[in-house]
């Protein structure tokens, strides 16, 4: 831990900030991360300040005063940081102090001191508040004072956003070391576990949040992660499951007693707040309860709700989750059968339903990480605070100008393989099947070795290596059922049958494209097997070796750059 | 697989063509396996040379 260098030691933390909820997250020496509680035992804090009579209250606190204190409540002003007033959507703010221009920026008008009239607060100054109680809470926890962290954003936040919130830190004595993207956070998270393998796959990462979502299609090859789509839903998260609950219930009480809490503004508060806890409650158990002391006109209420009921009621906007995912894996001109991994974060992938749905859209093959469906996933709330906190711990010990030269463009921007590459075991008789070695969307310089099992005899083998492309083959099956069906035939019956009728067979067939080069490995012994290695430098250069495993010497080869491109202009 | 009969090449390889061009992106600045590619690319080092350190 300790560095020569005399300046201030560091002393990094992982932060993930959200609309509706900020964690703190820190890795230990044992190379774990975990989130931080603060003081009220809290682990998703929400990004919420309230003032009341000059005291300030942060997370659950301030929550709870969206009841009666919602003029001098800040909350869901994340994305508002670094924008102009005029491109700022204010909706999430209704229930809660409402946003204002003030000269270029964003602010709110709050009673935040004993002064008569109220103040104009900026919402860096509120960033910045913010984040002076997350860093206070994780200085208690740790018993060091916090003066660095890694903040977490959406990939498609503005350099101007990201300006303001490295300045709002600033002012909170927080030293932003780098600002990384959420779902890249997220699979981090996943890699760091020490029992996780370096693999080439294609995962979606699906931020399910509040008030937002975000979903992006990330190549991870050898441990680097390229972007390859992102989508962003401004109006679909966590909110829009409450207003289901808070529907349900609301038309039940009407119900009951003719009049509609939801028109009522406090009213509306309480069941928004306690129509959360009931959404959340129906994650875990299959029954939950909804209670309200004074609802609306002093009639108290209390009900329960089932879990059936409510996917019933959700099921449309489940499938505005599912399909945001669907979009997203189109964009990047991939397959549902591309993805190796779905990873669900936020808090909103704790419902059991999203991840049975996604189960039935993608492959068997594909995992799905969520709670429900793998049960060493981790809990989806945390994953970008902890994906932080592990890149704090890789980068804290170094100098500043060392990361700033590191996630430099002339570092980041890399030339990424177009097509796959791969090697074909060519016999006489047929033409060999095409095995991936380097993916495509591979970043250069890269190196990868396999080994083939040459067939039983031994002898002489011939390698080609090639480019191959990914085709997907439809299989229709033999439309019999058709003729057999009468007119008489039942309508559940014919619906079940035509719905089997239209499951087609999909599945990936790699087809080689291009051959680059042939070599042969000579007098194999029988059983044996041939390793390959392939290293592609950036240029496109590649140098190729095969040998027998065991064996001495073996083919090597050198392919050169291809002359237009050398300069990696493409 | 075995060798078809009569193909033969000069210290048994040749090269049939060269890759298709590459496709520029952006790679994210995260993990070890990044922090290592950016020690090597700032250092111009290959990969075996880093191995040797």
């Amino acid at each position: 831990m300790s560095e020569e260098t005399g300046a201030g030691e560091r002393f990094a933390i992982g932060i993930s900030f959200g609309n509706s909820s900020s964690s703190i997250a820190f890795t230990g020496p044992d190379g774990k991360a975990e989130v931080i509680a603060n003081e009220e035992g809290d682990r998703q804090i929400p990004t919420i300040l309230s003032y009341v009579e000059s005291e300030e209250f942060h997370g659950t606190q301030a929550k709870a005063q969206l009841i009666r204190n919602s003029k001098n409540t800040v909350a869901y002003f994340r994305d508002y940081l670094g924008k102009d007033f005029k491109s700022i959507d204010p909706t999430p703010a209704h229930q809660s102090a409402h946003p204002q221009q003030s000269d270029s920026t964003v602010a709110f008008t709050i009673q935040d001191t004993d002064a008569e009239t109220p103040s104009t607060v900026t919402v860096s100054e509120i960033t910045t508040r913010h984040l002076r109680r997350l860093k206070q809470s994780a200085t208690d926890f740790l018993g060091k004072t916090v003066n660095a962290a890694v903040i977490t954003v959406p990939t498609n936040f503005s350099d101007a956003q990201r300006e303001a919130l490295v300045a709002a830190a600033k002012n909170a004595d927080i030293e932003v070391l780098q600002l990384i993207h959420e779902p890249v956070a997220a699979l981090l998270a996943y890699d760091a576990r020490p029992d996780a393998v370096v693999e080439d796959k294609l995962v979606v990462v699906a931020d399910f949040g509040g008030i937002r979502s975000d979903v992006a299609v990330v190549a991870s090859r050898g441990g680097m992660y390229s972007v390859l789509a992102t989508v962003h839903d401004y109006e679909l998260g966590g909110a829009n499951l409450d207003q289901v609950v808070i529907d349900h219930f609301a038309k039940e009480f009407i119900k009951k007693h003719k009049v509609d809490p939801r028109e009522d503004a406090r009213g509306l508060a309480k069941l928004k707040l306690e129509g959360e806890a009931t959404k959340k409650a129906l994650s875990i158990g299959t029954n939950a309860t909804l209670s309200i002391e004074s609802l609306v006109n002093g009639i108290d209420y209390g009900s329960t709700i089932n879990r059936t009921r409510y996917e019933l009621l959700s099921g449309k906007i489940f499938s505005q989750f599912t399909g945001l995912i669907e979009s997203a894996v189109k964009k990047a001109d991939l397959d549902v059968l591309d993805i190796d991994e779905v990873i669900l974060a936020g808090g909103t992938s704790h419902t059991p339903k999203i991840a049975r749905l996604l189960e039935s859209i993608f492959p068997e093959k594909t995992k799905v990480l969520a709670p429900s469906t793998t049960p060493s996933a981790i809990n989806p709330s945390e994953l970008s605070a902890r994906g932080a906190a592990y890149q704090a711990s890789l980068i804290q010990e170094f100098d500043t100008e060392d990361i700033e030269q590191s996630i430099h463009p002339m570092v980041t921007v890399t030339p990424h393989l177009s097509k796959t590459i791969g090697v074909q075991l060519v016999s006489a008789d047929e033409s060999g099947e095409f095995v991936p070695l380097v993916n495509a969307e591979t970043a250069l310089p890269a190196r990868r070795v396999a080994q083939y099992t040459v067939p039983k005899e031994g002898g002489d083998v011939l390698i080609r290596i090639t480019e191959g492309e990914r085709e997907i083959k439809v299989t229709k099956p033999e439309p019999k059922p058709k003729a057999e069906k009468t007119e008489e035939d039942e309508e559940d019956s014919d619906f079940d049958s035509d719905e089997d009728e239209e499951e087609e067979i999909r599945e990936v067939i790699w087809k080689s494209t291009k051959p680059i080069a042939e070599a042969a490995v000579k007098g194999v012994k029988a059983g044996g097997k041939v390793e390959v290695t392939i290293n592609i430098n950036s240029d496109l250069g590649l140098q190729i070796t095969a040998r027998e495993v065991g064996g001495k010497g073996g083919v090597r080869l050198a392919v050169e750059a291809p002359a237009a491109s050398a300069n990696g202009s493409a | 697989p075995a060798l078809p009969a009569g193909w033969s090449a000069e210290k048994d390889f040749k090269v049939l063509s060269s890759l298709s061009s590459a496709v520029q992106r952006n790679i994210e600045p995260v993990g070890p396996h990044f922090l290592a590619h950016a020690r090597r690319q700032r250092h111009n080092r290959t990969f075996s040379e880093d191995e040797r350190i």
